[in-house]
């Protein structure tokens, strides 16, 4: 088994974690007084709080989290995009066209259409609706070439790395601009095919090795040997 | 063309940019098809069973053998029955209820690829003439769809046939009477294999998956028996084959068939 | 339930039961986690001679809309059997056994999923019986929780089951296809190991109330054993490094 950081252990649904009365966060719940896993993950008990960091699952939206949405549909004043969870992600017109303005359904397709690629915000997320989403800031907004791809949401802070260490790796070894989703989706453009394809590969070993101790080391070696 | 969602349509551009520089989005060559695993025997308490692995399309084939009455016009021959069934966790967008009209005709088009073979002589499965008769059917559940599940489950009948027992009836007072441990192989007279092609734009590629399934133009499913010999053919699809295109075809399927025969072959071999 | 006449003998005796098994074995018991590409989450199981397979797709979109719940998810369980999965061919179609096992099911699972966090979505749980050999449902349960863990679907706890019974007079863990038929009680249990309920629970026979009681906690020692084998599956999968997730 991989070695853990102390403090932390391997947890299946129902495992009880502790009895302190920590803050809860993710994927925890309390029962009585007992702490209890709701996942497959490793449990991070910390000073004031408890949460499970967990192995798998589908993307939930967060506020303030930066996702990579894909247009489906157009609706009243709202476009609605795929973010690789249970839930669309609902575009304002106005987030676009400005507050207090009505656009025509023409006008919004024009602007952004189905199968067009977004980086956005997630804005607002309450239970009674669809989470809303923004392109409102500088670095968000359509996306207009590279390719698409998908990794599980658990596995994108491998991807990202210790301060965008590994992600950064990987663009200044291919020359590729990567623009990471924390909901899984992920968009790889670079002007030369092979950095594309280099790229693509690193990211796929990122996913099928996700859990390796070493796997850095393995990515390096891997875009080092294919040649520059 | 069929209907597409939205995502799709950047598929199916993407799929004709490699087409036409002779590539797949698997890496496979326009006439190769996916790899093709079988194991017999999955079900051990039903009368013959197979699961096949083609890509990640992955079909359970089961055969249940039992008395029945024969059909009114052939008195002479017993049953043989093929169903098919898209279980719902094959497929996000698998539904429960009836079998809809593409799950019947995978069912009717597999039923035919094997009956009008002959793969399995029937006139050897009669108790008495026009009153009992054996019948053998063919239960195909799709576990896994990634396409093609004409081929599919064609293969993972054909071997579950293959390797099945069929049990020792006797007529007692007009009624059969199983007699114990004295089941004996089937009766096979030549293997058919089945191969799908597909047509995207000009391009004939052999056993599309899932992804090149749903950007399909027309499709063609051929049957061909061992002795290389066509016996069953089913067109599908919004478009149509040239005369040139369906001629090709017939030769892919040939040569494939060959070569599928022989995997079907070798897995089938263990368990006689 | 039973009482059948058979030749078998359901007890010899040296405690013995039919197949070999002493009074508080279970059959032989495997999983293997994620056999299925598609499906969201899935498991495989052997339970003696049932061959189950599960699989789990949500949460996701409901539709119809009106059939979604604006306040919490809602769980939705299929348990069908193949054709060829028991000795006489079964016709495909939903037998009304089977929509009463799903039903069943359904509710054993409910008390363990945290529905509420996935409010307007669905989580749908398939089971196919390939092969029936006495005690499907239990061993459909077994299957469906390890699916359900393997989908990333948060529970309060896992779910484990397993029957308990009487036959030959006596109390018996895991009733096989044979004690079924011609034995004096079944009783399927579900049971969630670390929250101490019983989720599932249902009788085919005639027992008295200490019958009842020790037969409870029969099968629950039965739950938990295979709850150990659930649990290394999933090990397996997820804790275990040089093996492709």
């Amino acid at each position: 088994m991989k070695k853990l950081e102390s403090k932390k252990r391997y947890v299946l649904p129902g495992d009880f974690i502790t009895t302190a009365p920590l803050r809860l966060q993710d994927n925890v719940v309390l029962e009585g007084k007992r702490v209890i896993s709701t996942t497959i993950g490793l449990s991070d008990v910390s000073a004031d709080s408890v949460r499970v960091i967990s192995l798998n699952g589908i993307y939930m939206p967060k506020i303030d989290d930066l996702v990579i949405g894909t247009i489906q549909s157009i609706f009243g004043n709202s476009w609605f995009a795929d973010i690789n969870s249970c839930y669309q992600g609902m575009l304002l017109g106005q987030d676009v066209f400005g507050r207090g303005s009505y656009p025509t359904t023409s006008e919004m397709k024009e602007r952004l259409d189905k199968g067009d690629i977004i980086f956005a915000r997630i804005a607002n997320s309450d239970r009674q609706r669809e989470p809303l989403i923004s392109i409102a800031d500088k670095n968000l907004g359509k996306i207009d070439s590279g390719e698409l791809i998908k990794i599980p949401p658990t596995k994108i802070p491998r991807l990202i790395g210790k301060h965008g260490s590994m992600i950064q790796t990987i663009e200044a070894s291919t020359n590729a601009t990567i623009t990471v989703g924390q909901n899984g989706f992920i968009v790889v453009s670079c002007d030369e095919t092979n950095g594309l394809l280099k790229a693509l590969a690193a990211i796929r070993m990122i996913d099928e090795q996700a859990h390796l101790v070493d796997l850095t080391d393995k990515v390096k070696k891997m875009l080092e040997f294919n040649g520059v | 063309m069929a209907n597409l969602s939205i995502i799709d349509k950047l598929k199916r551009s993407k799929i004709l940019d490699l087409l036409q520089e002779g590539k797949r989005i698997d890496d496979r060559a326009l006439d190769e098809p996916r790899p093709l695993v079988i194991d017999t025997g999955v079900i051990p308490h039903a009368n013959g069973s197979a699961r096949a692995r083609l890509g990640d399309t992955e079909v359970v084939s089961g055969i249940k053998v039992q008395p029945d009455k024969p059909f009114p016009d052939m008195g002479d021959k017993g049953i043989f029955i093929c169903t098919a069934e898209i279980l719902p966790l094959a497929h996000p967008s698998a539904e429960t209820g009836p079998p809809q009209p593409n799950v019947i005709e995978i069912a009717r088009v597999v039923d035919r690829g094997i009956r009008e073979s002959g793969m399995i002589d029937l006139s050897q499965m009669v108790l008495q003439k026009d009153k009992s008769v054996i019948g053998v059917f063919a239960d195909n559940v799709v576990t896994d769809h990634d396409g093609n599940l004409f081929d599919a489950c064609s293969y993972a009948a054909v071997a579950a046939i293959i390797t099945s027992k069929i049990p020792k009836w006797e007529m007692k007072d007009d009624k059969p009477v199983l007699i114990e441990d004295q089941a004996s192989d089937t009766p096979i007279t030549t293997i058919p294999i089945s191969v799908t092609m597909g047509l995207i734009g000009e391009f004939i590629i052999v056993d599309p998956n899932l992804d090149e399934w749903e950007c399909l133009d027309a499709r063609i499913t051929i049957t061909t028996n061992s002795d290389g010999n066509i016996v069953a053919l089913q067109k599908g699809g919004s478009d149509g084959f040239s005369l040139e295109q369906l001629v090709k075809c017939a030769e892919l399927s040939i040569a494939i068939g060959k070569k599928i025969r022989d995997i079907i072959k070798q897995a089938t071999e263990g368990s006689k | 339930m039973g009482g059948r006449e058979t030749d078998v003998v359901l007890l010899d005796e040296n405690g013995i039961r039919s197949d070999g098994r002493k009074v508080n074995e279970t059959r032989k018991v495997t999983i293997k986690v994620g056999v299925l590409k598609n499906a969201d989450g899935s498991a495989y199981i052997e339970f003696g001679g049932n061959k189950i397979l599960a699989g789990v797709f949500g949460p996701r979109d409901v539709h119809p809309k009106h059939m979604s719940n604006p306040d919490t998810g809602i769980l939705r369980v299929r348990y069908h059997m193949e054709p060829f999965s028991v000795s006489e061919r079964k016709n495909p179609a939903p037998s009304r056994r089977e929509i009463e096992i799903s039903k069943v099911l359904k509710e054993a699972l409910e008390p363990a999923v945290i529905l509420e966090k996935f409010p307007r979505t669905a989580i749908d749980v398939y089971l196919e019986v390939l092969q029936a050999d006495g005690g499907t449902r239990c061993a459909a349960l077994d299957a469906a929780s390890v699916a359900l863990a393997d989908a990333g679907i948060p529970m309060r706890d896992m779910v484990c089951s397993c029957a308990a019974g009487k036959a030959a007079d006596a109390l018996i863990l895991d009733v096989n296809n044979e004690e079924d038929q011609a034995g004096q009680a079944d009783m399927p249990i579900g049971y969630m190991p670390n929250l101490g309920k019983i989720t599932l629970l249902q009788l085919d026979g005639v027992l008295t109330t200490d019958e009842f009681k020790k037969c409870i906690e029969l099968g629950i020692e039965g739950c938990k054993q295979v709850y150990e084998i659930q649990k290394n599956a999933l090990r397996e999968k997820y804790f275990s490094s040089g093996d492709n997730n």
